[in-house]
């Protein structure tokens, strides 16, 4: 596809957390028709469970986001 | 029933752009689920959209799908990079991931009723990019030593005394750390069009010795380098402080699209 070749090699080092950071946590938030529900939750932190070790970590962070 | 399920497909729409020229611009383009990439046009405007598996991407598999690492770097990365193919060329309203509709006629709504507030939100980042600032701090490192047996013999008065100077120094310290950071964000801000500071990353995610101490956002003019020249000041300058500064980007401005739109 010729659209990879023209991504720059920039985008190749992201890490999976500035991409989390911004493409789940940032943007404008629309209720679309199926996310509904999903949407009312902080989709940065479901995402970011993946990215920890423990689940007791998520929990706080998830705490402190939602403080 | 079942099988009715997993062949119905929803709409996914990864931002808005002008409606000219966007068409053409989709084209060849995979997104999300590895879809083809499509524009919904209404008006002067144009939602990008994929149509994407419910199976994968409904309301009950998605929180499901986004606690799989591989599913959500492979899509998360995919939605960016719709984006970044588009912002090359035109503006772009990102939206946050995940926002599916039914059909094309839920988005066309979409495009009618917020039509206004899209068409602000484009010019507010028209020939604009967002680049991304962090600063980190080695915090403690230079000051910390050994825990030896002269701390473990040294007692009452003077023992107190000492870790009462160490937390005054650490203090001083902290209080010199946060005013290098806040003059930061003054300066890159002078430079910007507009800026945001967001909460910064905890170490257990970013997984670096030094503690994020600035996360913040800038939207400045496309090509226009005299920020990125100020972030590498700014880093020499911050080096006796043990504080560092990095950039990222440039991003399509995920930071800057918010207030127009993000109210019904």
């Amino acid at each position: 596809m010729s659209a990879v070749a023209n991504r720059r090699p920039l985008e190749e080092q992201v890490t999976l957390l500035e991409l989390v950071d911004r493409v789940l946590n940032k943007g404008i938030v629309l209720s679309g028709d199926i996310t509904l529900s999903v949407a009312g939750v902080d989709l940065v932190y479901v995402g970011l469970r993946v990215l920890l070790a423990s689940v007791g970590t998520f929990d706080r962070l998830a705490n402190e986001g939602a403080s | 029933m079942t099988a009715l399920t997993a062949a119905a497909t929803g709409w996914y729409v990864y931002g808005v752009v002008g409606g000219d020229a966007a068409v053409e611009l989709a084209r060849d383009l995979r997104g999300v689920a590895a879809e083809r990439v499509r524009i919904v046009e209404h008006g002067s405007l144009g939602a990008i959209v994929s149509e994407v598996p419910l199976d994968e991407f409904g309301e009950e598999a998605l929180p499901e799908r986004l606690n799989d690492r591989g599913w959500l770097e492979r899509n998360a990365r995919a939605h960016e990079d719709v984006l970044q193919d588009f912002a090359a060329s035109t503006a772009v309203v990102p939206l946050r991931f995940g926002t599916i509709y039914r059909d094309p006629t839920a988005v066309t709504a979409l495009l009618t009723e917020r039509a206004d507030a899209f068409a602000a939100s484009l010019e507010h980042v028209r020939g604009r990019v967002e680049l991304g600032v962090k600063a980190w701090t080695d915090r403690g490192a230079p000051a910390a030593r050994p825990r030896g047996a002269a701390e473990l013999r040294a007692t009452g008065r003077s023992y107190l005394e000492e870790r009462l100077h160490e937390r005054e120094a650490a203090a001083r310290a902290g209080a010199k750390r946060f005013e290098i950071v806040q003059a930061a964000h003054e300066r890159l801000l002078a430079l910007a069009v507009d800026g945001v500071v967001n909460r910064p990353q905890p170490r257990e995610l970013t997984g670096r010795a030094e503690e994020m101490v600035l996360n913040a956002a800038y939207l400045v003019p496309a090509g226009d380098s005299s920020l990125a020249r100020e972030v590498a000041l700014l880093d020499a300058e911050g080096r006796d402080a043990g504080i560092s500064f990095e950039l990222t980007g440039p991003w399509p401005p995920h930071n800057f699209v918010d207030e127009q739109v993000d109210r019904p």
